[in-house]
């Protein structure tokens, strides 16, 4: 079977090369630069304006994946699947205000980022997309870094139904713990 | 097609007549069958044989539905092993008492099920009948809530005192009279969590600072003076696990990469002792480290078991392993290894001469014991009912 996924994935190859969206901007660069030596009229001018804007922030991936960059040191069901997104809570859920954290590599960037692990409160176990990576966990006396405990604190009902994943600063060193 | 069924109605028919036939010989040589009396409940001896373990299902994908199981791991189906279950709602924890013949589980309710007010309340369960025969119910509820531990509900002082965790993330302990099953104290713990029995009245807990902080009480529970050790762990760079095993009022705490610290737990105070390797130098390039959920209890024999895996790094700690380990633990001598059939999550030891290793396999959520002596596989015990069985004790704690 190798045989055929290394065919599959040479022919792949060869039609990204002819045919992908960055061939395309490929010759269209080529065109651009061939358009800078023609003057511009003002309007096209301010047309052009944006693309010297600065970059928006990236992120890649799946956020209902478990491999997905915030998910490092998470241990629960994710939001993602349940209703909610990696930063907010299922529709009827109260996101409680206390939480632990981990520090992830965003791979879009390179940077590390704190990232605030808010548990989902009020509905029994969202039971989807169980998801156990543990990456700087640290047993249940280091609160602040540890994902064994029930983070439904300080909100209505103690009952936890799932867990996102919050991008709350830039972590300080890129070491960090 | 309908003379088919015609053939198939007419079968049916005659099938009907020779079992009705059959009904009707009755064999009235033999006396019939005594009425029965309604109502009847089994019952379990008051002190547990060594063979059987206490298998707490946390019941992870509905935890108002935890559990616990009491298996007796000596019989061979289903229907012998499974002597009876008691309830420990919502990621709860339980400790025991021989000599009291109860079980203690703190649990939590709502009083609309998932919302509404909530009660944290510690159900005290005889062990005899599996019913429950009292409860504390905290004024204010705030006991620890999380993935099951084995020092989350201890009794201490010849089970006089029962220590109960509490997590709010303020951390503290409740300390209840068992003879009156009334709160008579509470002691605040800050930064440091669960309680691990120590000297005649007292317990230590494992702090976020690398310290270890001793609290003694008095008969009546009030406090009479905390302690805190010196630094002898970072909980950052080199933290260990808050499982622990006990040998002689020694606590065998391992660490995340394959160390483990005596504690001395004797005295007043928690006496921290030289950390030893678990693991050769062959076996260190290898990652070979410690990993699970409940990854190491003790025998009666002076041997701690501890589950182990290769290729560990940040993230596999909570994993599980591959074998389990045993050490004579005054020797710091590896003494055997097993070789588990699949995988295994969490583990523990019974009591008694000849100590078994009942084993969590996390792949299908079966048990699996084997001899703690030879390390012989020995059978598999499932299709209990079982949902997620994370941690697992012997039938009874001294």
């Amino acid at each position: 079977m190798n045989f055929l996924d290394d065919l599959f994935e040479r022919r792949s190859r060869q039609l990204a090369q002819r045919s992908s969206r960055r061939g395309v901007l490929k010759q269209l660069g080529g065109l651009l630069v061939g358009a800078a030596a023609v003057p511009l009229l003002p309007v096209a001018r301010a047309v052009a304006a944006p693309q010297a804007a600065p970059k928006a922030p990236k992120e890649m991936g799946d956020e209902s994946d478990c491999d997905y960059w915030r998910y490092c040191a998470i241990d629960g069901f994710l939001c993602s699947c349940c209703g909610g997104t990696k930063n907010s809570c299922p529709p009827g859920t109260e996101m409680s205000p206390i939480t632990w954290i981990g520090t992830c590599r965003n791979p879009a960037d390179g940077r590390n980022y704190v990232i605030s692990y808010n548990d989902c409160c009020g509905k029994s176990s969202c039971g989807i997309c169980l998801c156990q990576r543990d990456e700087g966990d640290r047993p249940p006396y280091r609160s602040d870094k540890t994902n064994d405990i029930n983070w439904c604190l300080g909100t209505a009902s103690a009952v936890y139904h799932c867990s996102t994943a919050i991008v709350v600063g830039v972590a300080l060193d890129k070491g960090a713990k | 097609m309908r003379r088919f069924k015609n053939r198939v109605s007419w079968a049916g028919l005659l099938a009907s007549t020779v079992l009705a036939a059959t009904a009707l010989a009755q064999d009235s040589s033999l006396p019939p069958l005594p009425i029965e009396a309604t109502g009847t409940v089994q019952s379990l001896p008051a002190k547990y044989p060594d063979e059987w373990f206490l298998v707490h299902d946390a019941s992870f994908f509905h935890m108002s539905d935890g559990k616990v199981y009491v298996i007796d791991t000596s019989a061979d189906t289903v229907a012998e092993q499974v002597k009876g279950m008691f309830n420990v709602v919502l990621m709860g924890n339980i400790g025991q008492s021989r000599r009291r013949g109860e079980i203690y589980a703190a649990e939590t309710f709502h009083s609309r099920g998932t919302r509404g007010t909530r009660m944290d309340v510690l159900t005290i369960w005889d062990m005899a009948s599996l019913a429950p025969k009292g409860e504390v119910v905290w004024p204010t509820p705030k006991r620890y809530m999380g993935m099951p531990q084995r020092f989350a509900v201890t009794p201490i002082d010849n089970d006089n005192l029962l220590l109960v965790v509490n997590f709010t993330p303020a951390t503290s302990v409740t300390i209840i009279d068992l003879d009156t099953r009334e709160i008579v104290n509470e002691v605040a713990t800050p930064g440091c969590l669960m309680a691990y029995p120590t000297g005649q009245r007292g317990f230590s807990s494992l702090c976020a600072d690398g310290r270890l902080m001793s609290t003694q009480l008095a008969r009546d529970g009030s406090l009479i003076k905390q302690t805190r050790s010196d630094v002898f762990f970072n909980s950052d760079d080199s933290p260990i696990f808050e499982h622990t095993a006990f040998i002689e009022g020694t606590a065998y705490f391992p660490s995340f990469s394959g160390e483990v610290y005596p504690v001395n737990m004797q005295g007043k105070v928690a006496q921290v002792g030289k950390p030893w390797d678990l693991v050769t130098k062959e076996e260190r390039a290898g990652n070979w480290r410690p990993g699970g959920i409940g990854l190491i209890d003790a025998d009666d024999h002076g041997h701690f078991y501890i589950l182990m895996h290769p290729d560990g790094a940040d993230g596999t700690q909570n994993g599980g392993g591959s074998e389990v380990w045993v050490f004579a633990a005054a020797k710091r001598e590896r003494v055997l290894k097993i070789q588990l059939q699949a995988w295994g999550l969490s583990l523990a030891v019974s009591r008694g001469k000849k100590p078994m290793v009942l084993v969590t396999n996390p792949t299908d959520m079966s048990l699996e014991l084997y001899d703690g002596t030879s390390g012989e596989y020995i059978r598999s015990v499932k299709d209990f009912g079982q949902e997620t069985p994370l941690m697992l004790h012997a039938s009874y704690q001294d």
